[in-house]
């Protein structure tokens, strides 16, 4: 279905892309992985050539898209692409979106556009809102009519490039819930995303992008659960466990309660669950430890199991061998007890840091 | 609302700031009975005479400034900014009749002769040759004085010239320049140009087989338009003059007269004071109504509809082309357009306009509205070019690339998808272009083109009104621009896509539920 050989893109100072080599193979839905700035989206804008790759070539469906003679606006027409910026177009109505492009590219009757357009938008939910203009939506609607547009032109292949990653946390589920519908469809798809839970769920396939190509390629299993190289193996851990330093007592407490909310949204932790590890964190290192200690090093650990529906917090910090889980004030230690499900303290004098505190947060 | 407010404010600061000041000034100044009282005093001078020499000669320590024409000099004598301004002895003797305040002062300053002016060309010489044969003997036959004596003493009823237009031309057509606006030599009279130089133009033509036609200008691009070839001769006043004959050449003179000096006169506050309103309304009677001077603005105000409808249409089509032609970063495109609209946009309107008139169209036989209309399609078009930039470039990039991520084709992707959502941006400044558009042609008197402006420097050289004549042109300035950012507005409204019923944006569309 698309064939990539020696696919490499360079900007003045930076080259995202030195060489991709893949086969995509119909009904394939395929997520895209990897730490920012590896070109993951640079790779889904040279499928349909929104960026013109500087070497290689290209074939979609047989047709060499990179040779100057394709008439690249007839494979796009085949090839549908969802932003993370929507890009609904701001003069037209939410049906007029969908049906600008099947009147005007596939010479359908206004009719049979406005139907399929209501059907489309009937399948996102979003049927009543076909008279209003985009900027009356909010993001998980605008993202939805955004999929629907896409789906009118019934095409083969469906580039999704952060789809909701622009959007507010409590949003990103409609979007998932109606792509989720899309991947069940058996249309090919490839699908440039952080959530790896979701990926799972909808994908047959994982690339894991670094060094300027795909650095891994296989499975949902294998690359998240036995990734075989380095780098793919410290990005999953990464995805899967927070890891925060504190090496101060003026560490920058709010951007580490931003870090736990990014890593919470990501992993898909429900609300609750996401309250108490940030109430759990402050109690414990914020409030007991750093006044406690006189130079404080505080290694932390965040791991969330879908499975077993719970995260491990495990602290580590210097100092002489002591609990400091009590060492709060009663308000502080009743608030700590009420966010963890268990806490338990050890101690192990060759390590760096003397003390452990491991604790488990349930929704 | 708060437009009409403002408006009648104003309105009304400028009417408050016409009327009152003329007592105050004679006051405070000394009253002049002799020309050297006025050594060390403010003198103004027309541009492009040469009373400046004079001025220098006999009044060594007078401080001279310049102005474009005679009622803008009577003005600044009344409202103080001057206290004398030498000018040709039958032509101050009229403004001095038609103009209570003013008064001429005795001496003869310098006896001078006026000539015709021809360009120092083949045809020029020849042309002047016959000229000069025919100047002398009208001049032996007595007829040269009738007709001085015509315009300059002769009753109203006697101003009369023959009909030029209708003369046979055996000869071809001569082309003449003139002013307009120095009455009794060449002035409106309603709105037939007449006039001593008008008078014996005609009767040139008529004795010589010559059709003529007659363009008028602004003084001081009369001399131009004649080295550059736009016209076989002037006849506006010109005074003989050496440094003038290096560039021009000069007939035989037609007549010979005094230079004076015009300055207030003393006593004007016994003769009359009208009140506000009786002044208003003669004002008004004579800027409008005597003559039937209303046909010359209605003429103007055509001439500077025409000029900036039609600057608006090729303009809008020029900015557009050349912005479609650079739109896709064709270097080439991009780096002319740039140049050109930095000379255009950085150049002086009135020097667009000479060069356009004297240089590039110095060989055509192009009229002055024309040229108008191709210089302010340039400067419009510059402008409009920019604003399509700015719009189009406020359009987030992202809608191009879902546009074209859907199949579109840049060119559709531009017209459907750019376009309209930048419009709504651009139009509230392109009404803005359009006044400044209106305002910008009121230059156009120095190609030749009787605008509203020049229309109305025209009655006030009739008149010697300072200011009624400036304001009523004001106010249909103000009017033009109303109504044309009205018609702007209403089509902003129709372009405005969120604006579109329900039936435009389904139509073709039954709904079944």
């Amino acid at each position: 279905m698309i064939k990539i050989e020696h696919l490499k893109k360079a900007y003045p100072n930076i080259t995202p892309l030195q060489d991709v080599n893949t086969e995509i193979h119909d009904g394939d839905v395929i997520s895209v992985i990897g730490p920012s700035g590896t070109g993951k989206s640079t790779l889904l804008r040279c499928i349909n050539l929104l960026e013109k790759p500087t070497e290689g070539r290209i074939w979609v469906n047989g047709t060499e898209i990179t040779d100057p003679k394709c008439n690249i606006c007839k494979v796009r027409q085949k090839m549908g692409m969802v932003f993370q910026s929507f890009n609904l177009f701001g003069h037209l109505t939410v049906i007029e979106n969908i049906m600008l492009s099947p009147v005007d590219l596939l010479r359908k009757s206004r009719q049979e556009a406005y139907d399929e357009a209501m059907r489309l938008l009937r399948m996102v939910g979003l049927a009543e809102k076909a008279l209003n203009y985009p900027d009356e939506l909010s993001g998980g609607q605008k993202q939805r009519i955004a999929i629907a547009r896409t789906l009118a032109m019934d095409p083969d292949i469906i580039l999704l490039d952060e789809p909701t990653s622009a959007l507010d946390p409590t949003m990103v589920g409609e979007v998932q819930a109606v792509i989720r519908d899309l991947a069940r469809t058996g249309k090919t798809m490839m699908i440039v995303t952080h959530e790896m839970n979701f990926a799972r769920a909808i994908c047959n396939r994982v690339f894991y992008m670094d060094e300027g190509g795909i650095y891994e390629d296989g499975t949902p299993e294998q690359v998240f659960d036995h990734p075989v190289k380095e780098k793919t193996r410290r990005f999953i851990h990464r995805l899967k466990v927070l890891e925060l330093d504190i090496n101060s007592k003026d560490y920058d407490f709010l951007g580490m309660a931003g870090e736990i909310s990014t890593y919470c949204n990501r992993n898909q932790i429900p609300p609750r669950m996401a309250s108490r590890i940030q109430l759990a964190f402050e109690e414990l290192v914020q409030q007991a430890l750093i006044p406690s200690l006189e130079s404080p090093i505080i290694h932390t650990a965040i791991e969330y199991s879908q499975e077993e529906q719970a995260t491990k917090m495990t602290v580590q910090y210097n100092g002489p061998q002591a609990d400091l889980t009590r060492s709060g004030d009663e308000l502080a230690q009743a608030v700590l007890k009420g966010a963890a499900a268990e806490i338990t303290y050890n101690t192990q004098e060759d390590r760096d840091m003397a003390n452990q505190v491991v604790l488990t947060v349930r929704s | 609302m708060r437009k009409w407010v403002a408006l009648a404010l104003v309105l009304m600061l400028a009417l408050a700031a016409a009327l009152p000041l003329p007592a105050e000034s004679s006051a405070q100044e000394g009253i002049f009975t002799s020309l050297w009282q006025l050594n060390g005093k403010r003198i103004g001078v027309q541009v492009g005479t040469d009373y400046e020499l004079l001025v220098e000669k006999l009044l060594p320590e007078a401080e001279i400034s310049f102005y474009n024409s005679y009622p803008d000099l009577a003005a600044a004598l009344e409202t103080n900014k001057i206290d004398g301004f030498p000018g040709d002895e039958p032509v101050l003797k009229f403004m001095a009749a038609e103009d209570s305040q003013l008064a001429v002062l005795p001496e003869d300053m310098d006896p001078v002769e006026m000539a015709c002016v021809l360009p120092r060309s083949e045809s020029g010489r020849k042309l002047a040759e016959e000229l000069n044969a025919w100047i002398v003997s009208a001049k032996e036959s007595g007829e040269m004085d009738e007709i001085a004596y015509k315009w300059i003493e002769g009753p109203e009823s006697e101003k009369t010239i023959p009909d030029y237009a209708s003369f046979p031309a055996p000869k071809g057509t001569l082309r003449m320049v003139t002013e307009g606006a120095y009455t009794p030599m060449n002035y409106f009279r309603g709105t037939e140009l007449v006039g001593f130089e008008i008078d014996m133009a005609a009767r040139f033509c008529e004795a010589g087989g010559y059709g003529l036609i007659i363009e008028v200008m602004n003084f001081d691009a009369i001399v131009p338009a004649i080295q550059a070839g736009k016209a076989d001769f002037a006849a506006a006043s010109f005074i003989i003059e050496e440094e003038r004959q290096e560039s021009v050449v000069f007939s035989e003179p037609y007549i010979q007269c005094g230079t004076m000096m015009a300055v207030l006169k003393g006593a004007q506050g016994e003769s009359e004071s009208l009140s506000f309103w009786e002044g208003i309304r003669s004002s008004f009677n004579k800027t409008f109504l005597r003559e039937d001077r209303w046909i010359l603005f209605v003429n103007g105000i055509l001439n500077t509809l025409l000029i900036t409808a039609l600057s608006m249409l090729f303009g809008t089509a020029l900015g557009f082309g050349l912005f479609m032609m650079c739109r896709k970063g064709n270097r080439f495109a991009n780096a002319v357009t740039g140049f050109a609209t930095w000379l255009i946009k950085g150049m002086p309107m009135v020097v667009l306009l000479m060069i356009l008139y004297y240089v590039v169209f110095g060989n055509v036989a192009i009229s002055g509205l024309m040229v108008s209309v191709v210089g302010f399609s340039l400067t419009f078009g510059a402008s409009v070019f920019g604003l399509l930039q700015m719009g189009v470039g406020a359009v987030d990039k992202g809608q191009y690339e879902a546009a074209y991520a859907l199949g579109h084709s840049d060119r559709r992707t531009f017209y459907k998808i750019i376009h309209p959502q930048a419009l709504p941006h651009i139009l509230p400044q392109y009404k803005g272009e359009v006044v400044s558009l209106i305002q910008s042609t009121a230059i156009v008197g120095y190609i030749a083109v009787q605008d509203l402006t020049k229309m109305g420097d025209i009655v006030r050289s009739r008149t010697y009104e300072a200011f009624f004549p400036l304001i009523a042109v004001t106010i249909i300035y103000f009017l033009l621009e109303g109504l044309l950012g009205f018609l702007i507005s209403r089509i902003n409204v129709s372009i405005d896509p969120k604006k579109r019923s329900r039936e435009r944006i389904l139509k073709g569309v039954k709904i079944h539920d």
